[in-house]
């Protein structure tokens, strides 16, 4: 019999790891047990299925799960062969349609996403000692911008362990006192590789961490949830790098047509000034000629004036001024008759006696 | 004034530009302009050409952190 059970148990163990999703009943958890068991119901037809769970993995999740609760159980058909038990071993556990609550809880929500220091003083590099990503990563930084600093900070990035120690490591990135931004960079995988990366707990130490994160998880077609939840999101390592750093040539072609705009601005500015002050040099040249101009004018204008006043003209057109004992003489009774008067005319005058007065 | 971020430098760089190559700036802003515009390149390119490239490992730096007293 136990050979049967043997076989039957080998025979399920070459069946492929599974997602089902049932709701939570009869957990059963106690500090002694290695395990942590509970049974799957199909709400539908209330099928069950019997499921085991590692309970340090269970613990390490932290998802209060009761019964109840709807979840996607990630796991391996086994036989516990004492006892001729079939049932699930799960591998990871998540809510159901993690996701879609993490979603309705603005966890990915665009207005979240803070945008990318253009020149971080030290990135933060969360990868695991898989070469491949944390190389792609360095090498395109340091193509790309030669000053970069960054701050390598192995962890797992597969397994049980993987979400808690990629938490801890973003923490202790966060607690240095330079690093502005971190990529979170892992290669390709299994879907069970990945798990971690859609790990709630994770998911939401991405979206509170307080320096802005970039994701390069996986390949382009992969969707971890921390994708959602990051900052940014590359679809390979090196693209995440290239997020995070200028390319120096281009900046420092920029600098300096900043710097050739300052001085071509300056020097248009300077030279307008030069032009006005020239403008008015060269009128302040012209001030005393124009004086004088003027004055000419106005005197002219003036002795014409002087002249249209003066009585010669009148004179000239034949009228005489009389004169008697210094006074105007305006009407016959200003004189006497054999009084002496003065005439003036245009060219000269004559003296003559009054002979009868009107 | 506390010293700008390399960004916050070269933002106001290219508005100093902007306002110098499309206003009619008086000269004595023009010169004032122009002298801090300076001063904010020297201090982009000294950001950029001060700072070596360096690698570092997260563990390596705690560990050196401890070891100070």
């Amino acid at each position: 019999m136990g050979a049967f059970n043997r076989g039957i148990a080998s025979w399920l163990g070459r069946l492929p790891t599974v997602w089902v999703e049932g709701e939570v009943t009869e957990l059963r958890r106690q500090a002694r047990w290695a395990s942590v068991f509970f049974t799957l119901k199909d709400p539908g037809d209330s099928a069950c299925l019997a499921v085991s769970m590692p309970r340090g993995q269970f613990d390490a999740l932290r998802l209060d799960v009761a019964d109840g609760d709807r979840v996607h159980v990630y796991g391996r058909p086994e036989l516990f062969e004492a006892r001729g038990e079939f049932r699930l071993r799960a591998l990871s556990l998540e809510r159901f349609r993690l996701g879609d609550h993490l979603a309705a809880e603005g966890l990915f929500a665009a207005e979240r996403k803070r945008p990318l220091p253009s020149l971080p003083r030290q990135i933060g590099l969360v990868t695991g000692n898989d070469a491949a990503a944390k190389r792609d990563v360095l090498s395109t930084i340091q193509a790309r911008f030669p000053p970069a600093s960054v701050l390598v900070a192995e962890t797992y990035v597969q397994g049980p362990r993987a979400a808690g120690s990629v938490i801890e490591t973003l923490a202790a990135l966060c607690r240095q006192p330079d690093v502005d931004v971190i990529v979170v960079a892992r290669g390709g995988g299994s879907f069970e590789d990945l798990l971690p990366f859609s790990d709630e707990r994770l998911v939401r130490a991405i979206a509170a961490c307080p320096v802005p994160v970039v994701t390069a998880v996986g390949h382009e077609q992969d969707t971890p949830l921390c994708d959602l939840a990051a900052d940014a999101r590359a679809s390979t390592p090196s693209v995440a790098a290239r997020l995070v750093v200028p390319d120096l040539t281009e900046l420092l072609q920029r600098l300096d047509r900043a710097r050739t705009g300052l001085e071509r601005g300056t020097r248009r500015a300077l030279d307008r000034e030069r032009q006005k002050l020239d403008r008015m040099h060269e009128r302040l040249g012209r001030a005393p000629q124009l004086l004088v101009e003027r004055g000419h004018s106005r005197l002219e204008h003036a002795a014409g004036r002087l002249r249209a006043l003066s009585p010669k003209a009148t004179l000239a057109r034949g009228y005489a001024i009389v004169r008697a004992r210094d006074e105007i003489v305006r009407a016959g009774g200003d004189v006497e008759p054999g009084e002496r008067v003065e005439v003036e005319l245009a060219e000269g005058g004559f003296g003559a006696r009054v002979e009868e007065t009107r | 004034m506390s010293e700008p971020t390399f960004e916050e430098a070269q933002r106001e760089l290219e508005q100093i530009v902007h306002r110098l190559e499309s206003g009619e700036v008086p000269l004595d802003e023009a010169l004032r302009l122009w002298e801090r515009g300076e001063q904010l390149y020297k201090l982009c390119r000294d950001r950029l050409e001060r700072a070596e490239g360096k690698i570092e490992e997260l563990a390596t730096r705690v560990e050196a952190t401890r070891e100070k007293p």
